[in-house]
């Protein structure tokens, strides 16, 4: 990557903070450490943080997984850094512990490689984008996404 | 010289008309005698058809099932066929509006031999080109600082009772994967990359394809063997799938689960990682798109199922299913030396290759007609890939323990044959010492030749007797396929990936160096592959087979992959004409 690329993606995140909301109580913080109560070969179950945080308004520090298109409607956060695309292969192998962040509505993303801070609505629970055909277990309808 | 090249102008102007045919078996395919496999013809770019005749050795082929899955092709299949020791030709005379056409093809049936062996334990590492074994004996055996003499050997190189060099490629491609690799230590055929134990044809569905019978399906068939499967990789990955499964796209992983249970092969033993193709997708976690729960379905079936090392070594069954982890397991050394949540997770208690190999033999024995292991070391090309060199040699250190307990099973069994290869290489290479204490990242604690000194390797032991990788002398390992990266020299006790997406889709997509390995100190390395490449890549390096035990002659010189195929059929006697 060259400077000019990486100044480009710099300018274009922060300008989604407009996106929060003015004088709402700080969320929750929660690590990628925190998602998973135990994993079994019969499954991962969830966290008890993460139970009792659903559908609360939570933040969480990552970056985002190689992206899809070059303007982003949704993404996905990862505890390190990647170079898998979860969305481009049918069978690709990420790490279990990613989480799917959702814009708002007509709000679109420049992708970014830096670290990213979200701060969104928590849902958990299997899910299926039918777009995509990506399976969900821990989601995030963000409000803000900021430069970490 | 001016009436050749009027001749070749006809016959190019005539091929730009004239449907193509394809035929497979491919020309100049060699299988064995009563192995079955899927006649399939094709035409395409087909000009109004009119007629085909198919002729094995002269004789009109009945039954071909004609199919048109596009209006420019026509096909034929007739499957599950086989063919009597000896050469044959089969021919396809065509004709549509642009012409006739002829097109023949030769294959050659290898006639059973008489059996030498009655049990086959195979062990495959994955990546573990002759370079990758040679850093593991470096490491496990270090040389004697006081005059420079070896020390000892990998259990997989000494004692051997033949050896060879192998030769891989694909169907399509000098360069290898482990699907098509496998696939045709499998099944004796060259394979597209991708594909398992299958030829091409020209539909989307990937599930049907022309198959080639498994080795581990004819002697299942024909000489009614027990079969295990063993892989410390994610258990539908190629490798351990080229064993029991067919199919186009080795990413069909829920298929290739399926078909472990419900194809031709249903291994006895099936001690592999990878348990979220194998749970129903209301599991979270799972990789499946339904609710078939193998776990339970596979105790229905008789199978007993364990999860962890005690379980494994508790175990006394006839048919036995173990998932260890819900990915891939582990590396040795994040199993036995860092212990690490971050590496490990909640899966503490995962079986070495070691014990999984000698469960499957100890279960698989109880098969009077003997049996076919195959155990694959599955995470050496899965640490190649993103340079890590330690997690890879470590994990051939842990191979060759297993291999050690074969090598004396085989002593007290003199009818068993242990062969230890790779399916494919990578270009991993030693090429001088480095002072750690120096480190990390810096070019000047690089020494070459008489620099390079002896390596410390070993002068510290973990609980099993394997070294460790941190010592004060260690060496210079790299690979010659390579992105753009950061080399630090030494190893890490939390896996990072070697390169970073840059954030750019499209055409424009590409990787760069991880931003924490440059910031650990490090040398910045151009790549040498394009910028697409996140990571290194399999070589068209020769492979080591080492062959101990009844039926070793048939392995020496120098093979290409499909050879092994035949070696090991030789080795057993079988005569897949049969079926028992």
């Amino acid at each position: 990557m060259n400077r000019r690329t990486v100044v480009k993606i710099l300018g274009a995140v922060p300008a989604l903070a407009a996106l929060g909301r003015a004088g709402a109580a700080a969320p929750a913080s929660l690590k990628f450490s925190e998602l998973y109560g135990r994993v079994t070969v019969r499954g991962v179950e969830y966290s008890g943080k993460i139970k009792s945080l659903a559908g609360q308004a939570v933040s969480m520090q990552g970056y985002m997984a190689p992206p899809l298109k070059p303007k982003l409607d949704f993404f996905v956060l990862t505890r390190e850094p990647m170079s898998t695309c979860p969305f481009c292969t049918t069978a690709a192998d990420w790490p279990a512990d990613i989480v799917l962040v959702i814009m708002p509505p007509g709000r679109e993303l420049d992708p970014s490689t830096r670290g990213l801070t979200v701060t969104g609505r928590l849902e958990i629970g299997v899910k299926k984008d039918d777009e995509t055909g990506f399976v969900s277990l821990v989601r995030l309808y963000a409000d803000r996404v900021d430069s970490a | 010289m001016r009436h050749a090249l009027l001749t070749a102008a006809l016959v190019l102007s005539t091929a730009a008309t004239a449907a193509q045919l394809q035929v497979y078996p491919y020309d100049g395919a060699r299988l064995l005698a009563g192995q079955h496999f899927d006649l399939r013809i094709e035409a395409e770019d087909v000009k109004d058809f009119k007629t085909a005749t198919v002729t094995l050795d002269g004789r009109t082929v009945d039954g071909l099932t004609r199919t048109t899955t596009k209006p420019t092709s026509v096909e034929w299949t007739l499957r599950t066929q086989s063919l009597t020791a000896g050469s044959h030709i089969l021919t396809v005379r065509y004709s549509d509006g642009a012409g006739d056409q002829i097109k023949s093809v030769r294959w050659n049936a290898v006639a059973p031999a008489a059996a030498k062996a009655k049990n086959v334990i195979l062990f495959i590492g994955d990546g573990m080109g002759w370079n990758t074994v040679n850093a593991a004996n470096l490491i496990a055996h270090p040389y004697n600082p006081a005059n420079g003499m070896p020390t000892g050997k990998l259990a997989m190189m000494s004692d051997l009772s033949s050896m060879a060099s192998v030769n891989t490629s694909s169907y399509d491609s000098a360069l290898a994967d482990s699907a098509n690799t496998a696939s045709s230590i499998a099944t004796g055929q060259k394979i597209q990359v991708n594909a398992l134990n299958v030829y091409p044809d020209n539909t989307a569905d990937t599930l049907d394809n022309p198959r080639v019978e498994t080795i581990s399906a004819m002697l299942r068939r024909a000489m009614g063997k027990g079969v295990g499967i063993v892989s410390s990789a994610f258990g539908v990955d190629a490798t351990p799938a080229a064993f029991a499964s067919y199919t186009r796209r080795r990413g069909d992983y829920s298929a290739i689960a399926d078909q472990y249970f419900k194809g031709d092969v249903q291994p006895d033993v099936l001690l592999i990682g990878g348990s979220r193709d194998f749970i129903p997708s209301t599991a979270p976690g799972s990789r499946r798109k339904d609710a078939t729960d193998w776990i339970e379905g596979s105790q229905k079936m008789g199978y007993t199922f364990v999860s962890n090392r005690t379980e494994l070594n508790a175990a006394n069954a006839t048919k036995l299913f173990g998932l260890f982890n819900i990915d891939n397991v582990p590396s040795y050394l994040d199993r036995a030396q860092y212990k690490s949540k971050e590496m490990l997770g909640d899966f503490t208690d995962m079986p070495y290759l070691w014990d999984s190999a000698q469960k499957a033999v100890q279960t698989l024995e109880k098969n009077p007609n003997g049996f076919f292991l195959m155990v694959e070391a599955g995470m050496v090309d899965k640490y190649e890939h993103p340079l890590d060199w330690q997690r890879a040699v470590w994990d051939v250190l842990e191979l060759d323990r297993a291999v050690a307990w074969a090598k004396e099973y085989a002593k007290t069994h003199p009818d068993t044959l242990v062969l230890v290869t790779a399916d494919h290489a990578h270009s991993l290479s030693v090429y001088g010492g480095y002072d750690a204490t120096k480190g990390p990242g810096k070019r000047e604690a690089v020494g070459v030749y008489e620099a390079a000194g002896f390596p410390t390797y070993g002068d510290k032991r973990d609980a099993n007797g394997f070294p460790l990788p941190e010592t004060d002398r260690t060496y210079a390992v790299g690979f010659a396929a390579v992105p753009d990266y950061c080399e630090t020299y030494l190893g890490r006790r939390i896996f990072l990936d070697p390169t970073v997406s840059n954030g750019q889709t499209g055409t424009a997509a590409g990787y760069v160096p991880n931003p924490k390995i440059c910031a650990e100190g490090s040398v910045q390395r151009t790549g040498n592959l394009p910028p697409t490449s996140n990571q290194g890549v399999h070589t068209a390096d020769p492979l080591p087979l080492f062959a101990f035990g009844a039926g070793a002659e048939n392995f020496s010189g120098m093979m290409d992959q499909t050879d092994i195929f035949f070696g090991v059929a030789k080795a057993l006697g079988l005569d897949a004409t049969k079926s028992k």
